[in-house]
């Protein structure tokens, strides 16, 4: 459940969505799920040349299952935390 | 299972789509007066949106035989369109995930512009006739979505990489097996290379 905790305490923040199709998308992230499906709200397809159609889409819903990157605003970064989580991970609980 | 779109023809004497009840499906939302559009092939018009606790379902309301369906597993994403450079009239866009190849387009029969492979067909719009109805649409795909998380994502995700107590008695039999011997490795290791620097000796004196 690490990355779940880790992913709500991003809520209200722009992130970028990589698939695993390549498609990229980027929004401000609404919400996420224990399954690490994605809420992004705002959004704008990345690489707009190779994906037109998906210029812009006011909510997405993404599978977490499809997704292959996640990216972060630096600031939203708390090394600290993810040590802490990580290594309490590591201990099984 | 298979995924991606697919040919559905299950329906009631009424009409409406035969859902696997028997096996728990349920219907969450019906919806009529949905167009749909599959990648750039037209729209076809007058169908009827039912959205179960498994799958999504597309019946022509026109002709009795038309309909399709595709599994929550193999929606990639769905969104809310609304912008008029992404596609005309505001829409549900929907990504299914295929078993087909990227690049790969001969579902396209030109001559006839007729659907050859629905298995291949990646991207769908659904649009309904009255665009305040998006908003529901969205959230009941996302509840939907959510009750279909990958079979072999097991909840909880403790992997343990221990199949059976056989497995356990072996591991600890060996471990104790392991440290006992060890000393014993290390003399026998230290041994063997004095018994190999001998042996390359009486090779490398030979005549």
């Amino acid at each position: 459940m690490l990355f779940f905790s880790y992913f709500k305490d991003l809520v209200g923040r722009e992130v970028t969505v990589e698939l695993k199709n390549d498609l990229a998308i980027r929004g401000t992230l609404h919400s996420v799920d224990q399954y690490l499906n994605i809420k992004l709200e705002n959004t704008r397809v990345v690489d707009q040349d190779k994906y037109p159609h998906m210029l812009s889409v006011r909510n997405c819903f993404i599978r977490g299952s499809v997704v292959r990157y996640v990216q972060l605003p630096p600031e939203g970064v708390d090394i600290e935390i993810l040590h802490d989580a990580t290594r309490r991970e590591a201990r099984g609980g | 299972m298979v995924l991606g779109l697919r040919n559905f023809t299950d329906r009631t004497q009424t009409g409406e789509a035969l859902l696997d009840t028997e096996n728990g499906e349920e219907l969450m939302h019906v919806q009529s007066g949905i167009d749909i559009v599959f990648n750039t092939f037209p729209r076809q018009s007058h169908g009827t949106l039912y959205i179960s606790t498994k799958q999504v379902i597309w019946l022509s309301d026109v002709e009795k035989d038309k309909g399709y369906a595709v599994d929550f597993l193999s929606i990639s994403l769905h969104a809310i369109s609304t912008a008029p450079d992404s596609y005309p009239v505001p829409c549900l866009y929907v990504q299914i995930e295929t078993e087909a190849d990227e690049d790969d387009s001969d579902y396209l029969d030109s001559a006839s512009n007729a659907i050859q492979n629905l298995s291949k067909i990646r991207e769908m719009r659904l649009i309904p006739s009255d665009p305040t109805q998006l908003d529901t649409l969205f959230q009941v795909f996302c509840e939907c979505a959510g009750l279909n998380p990958e079979p072999n994502d097991e909840e909880g995700e403790e992997h343990d990489w221990i199949f059976n107590t056989d497995q356990i008695e072996d591991e600890e039999a060996e471990e104790e097996g392991y440290n006992s011997h060890n000393p014993a490795n290390s003399l026998g290791q230290s041994n063997g290379n004095h018994d190999l620097a001998r042996s390359v000796l009486e090779v490398g004196s030979l005549p």
